[in-house]
């Protein structure tokens, strides 16, 4: 066959002949080659730590993250229409969506006894024990869905240079900082640090900042209605990267946004500091979910259930720390101090110093994220009435 | 007469050949379509939805803040066209009589350059241009312009007028364009050997004439602006709603029977505008002339 022949079909079925003849000494072949080996992660950019090697030497199984949106509808759409459930083993999301994901049949109840890292989690009965806020991350009716990756609370962020030291959700509304202030595009964050202050400062008596009446929820945007029209607020953000962007440009100087986000400023040169406000934090966590997948093998699940034990081991939480600044696990602080070999002396002390952060957060509290409040349909509605106004 | 048979020879081919992107459009762009409008009459039931034939997501669209946010884009829509037509229409107008015939493809390109990037990164990119610390503002200031940097630059009308008007014009340039080079040079001389001048022939012989590319202009930058979700959202401010921002909301929420309804009056908008234009404009008369030309 010349170089520019097409082959014919006796050359395609030697072709075929020879393939065959490779694969058949190994029977297992079709099975290993092209059942599922690898593990998929769908993640929203914070669980993944970009090296998987450690799991895949211990387990045999290969990890492939993908990316997936953190809204309800991204998440519930992914799964339900684009084939996420029978694609996707573990989702790590912002927790809270159990009711949307349960209901629709989305995830599975876990069996914490096959993760021997769960009972080594102490964080799981100081801040997400059942009959507590934090419970509403990983469960759903008494029934655990959801392992705890990450745990947070969230302020504001402000530069120093410009606004001097603040400790008080009280800024973000200060005719101070007119036209220099800047809301995420989130009613469960913004709305509710908003009804934190109100509650706080008196000018408002909201029963529980998590879960809002419709009224409640009226009254908070009422007054950042108020706010806006008085030329408070300079911008909405809606990503990461113009998040950042505000704080390093100085476009603002008081910003509700997440904390890693102050890091990157940091890093870019950017004097920003994340608040300690008196009112206390929105408190929040990332679960990972299994997949309710009906295919799944009983090999694959227990795979599962191996990478969720990882996800909760010291090396994991020690990474993850590291790269977004979340504290993750009470394994993480003392792996990192004891691996020099992986992480070193100043990464080890990072992981404290943040973990120790966080701990200090959640002991001086303020409210928990509600992803998926009883009213949510009036938080969207009115959401959009702040917006449009 | 020997009768031929229906699917036979040529006649399958055919069937073949329009066949296919008939079922393409049918399955991927009409049917879709369809199914959003049926949606649209569904129930939201928790976080789910159940067939039903009820007005309620209309009656929550035309009741609720959405109404103005409607009305919101359909006048930023409107206002952003007409200023991307009187950008659009004198480029149009040299390239296709002063520019030399071999230089029009090279600039019909350059029109074509930034849709190269993608228009994202293009909107992020004007958020920097336009901002208090960016280089229009120190610029302004360095030459003594302004004192202190302009803040309406930026989250503002003028930010999402700038930002639709630069994703959308240059779309608008070669529809005008296609029009105005299928004119008939032999009317425009006969309107001036009857006496009248430049201004009279472009009113009364030009412009009517390259109206259906206009208008087909115009609906490109109406349809895209008025569907816009990034402009608004990065160059707006604080909350600069469009109607596409309104959809996204309501499915934020697993609101898709809203959504679907919010679609459904935004698709009919639009239809009515298209169906507007094929009823005075023939476009076939259009591209009949370019093709003669060509």
């Amino acid at each position: 066959m010349s170089k520019y022949e097409l082959p014919n079909r006796r050359d395609v079925l030697k072709c075929g002949t020879a393939g065959a003849a490779m694969i058949l000494p190994w029977p297992k072949f079709g099975t290993q080659a092209f059942a599922r080996s690898t593990l998929t992660l769908a993640d929203i950019g914070v669980g993944d730590t970009g090296d998987w090697l450690k799991f895949s030497d211990q387990s045999g199984y290969d990890v492939n993250v993908v990316s997936m949106g953190n809204a309800p509808s991204a998440v519930v759409n992914q799964l339900l229409a684009g084939g996420g459930r029978t694609t996707f083993n573990i989702v790590n999301i912002v927790g809270g969506m159990q009711e949307p994901l349960v209901q629709n049949g989305l995830i599975r109840k876990l069996d914490t006894t096959s993760m021997p890292n769960w009972a080594a989690n102490t964080y799981i009965g100081s801040y997400l024990s059942k009959g507590t806020p934090g419970f509403d991350f990983i469960g759903y009716k008494d029934a655990i869905y959801g392992v705890p990756t990450v745990l947070q609370g969230d302020s504001f962020a402000y530069l120093p240079d410009e606004t001097g030291n603040l400790d008080s959700y009280s800024a973000l509304f200060d005719p101070k900082f007119k036209g220099f202030v800047s809301l995420e595009d989130n009613y469960t964050t913004a709305g509710q640090k908003t009804a934190l202050y109100l509650n706080h400062s008196g000018q408002a008596k909201i029963a529980n900042p998590s879960d809002m009446t419709p009224e409640e929820v009226k009254t908070v945007i009422d007054f950042l209605i108020a706010k806006k029209r008085a030329g408070q607020f300079r911008v909405i953000w809606s990503s990461f990267e113009q998040a950042v962007n505000l704080l390093t440009s100085k476009e603002v100087y008081v910003m509700d946004c997440w904390e890693p986000m102050v890091f990157v400023a940091v890093k870019k040169g950017t004097n920003a500091r994340y608040a300690d406000p008196k009112e206390g934090y929105l408190l929040w966590a990332m679960a990972a979910y299994i997949v309710n997948n009906p295919q799944l093998s009983k090999e694959d699940l227990a795979a599962t259930y191996n990478l969720l034990n990882f996800m909760l081991g010291g090396w994991y939480g020690a990474k993850i720390t590291l790269l977004r600044g979340y504290m993750t696990n009470p394994l993480a602080a003392p792996y990192a101090a004891s691996h020099p070999d992986e992480f070193s002396a100043e990464e080890a002390k990072r992981v404290k110093e943040i973990t120790e952060g966080v701990k200090l957060k959640f002991q001086k509290g303020g409210t928990w994220q509600n992803r998926w409040p009883t009213h949510v349909d009036v938080y969207e509605e009115e959401w959009q009435r702040f917006k449009s106004a | 007469m020997t009768k031929r048979p229906l699917f036979g020879g040529d006649a399958l081919v055919r069937a073949m050949i329009l066949g296919l992107p008939f079922a393409v459009i049918l399955i991927l762009i009409v049917g879709p379509l369809v199914l959003t409008f049926v949606i649209s009459f569904w129930q939201k039931t928790g976080f789910t939805m159940r067939p039903d034939l009820t007005l309620d997501n209309y009656a929550a669209f035309f009741s609720g803040v959405r109404l103005e946010v409607l009305l919101r884009s359909l006048w930023v829509a409107f206002s952003a066209t007409i200023l991307m037509i009187v950008i659009a229409y004198p480029i149009a107008y040299l390239i296709t009589t002063r520019l030399r015939e071999v230089l029009v493809r090279p600039v019909l390109f350059l029109f074509a350059v930034p849709f190269l990037v993608n228009y994202v990164v293009r909107t992020f990119a004007w958020s920097d241009l336009l901002s208090r610390t960016g280089p229009i503002n120190s610029a302004l200031i360095a030459f003594g312009i302004t004192e202190r940097p302009l803040d309406w630059l930026l989250f503002s009308d003028f930010a999402v007028y700038l930002g639709l008007i630069t994703a959308y014009m240059p779309f608008m340039v070669f529809p005008i364009w296609l029009s105005l080079s299928g004119i008939d040079r032999r009317l425009v001389e006969a309107s001036w050997l009857l006496g009248e001048g430049p201004f009279t022939t472009f009113r009364r012989v030009i412009l009517p004439l390259s109206l259906p590319g206009v208008i087909a202009a115009a609906i490109f930058g109406f349809v895209g602006a008025f569907g816009e979700v990034a402009v608004s959202l990065i160059l707006g401010g604080t909350g600069y709603q469009l109607l596409g921002n309104a959809i996204q909301s309501a499915l934020s929420v697993l609101n898709y029977p809203l959504a679907a309804a919010i679609s459904s009056v935004s698709t009919l908008l639009m239809l009515a505008l298209i169906v507007a234009w094929y009823q005075f404009f023939d476009l076939r008369l259009m591209l009949g002339k370019i093709m003669m030309r060509a």
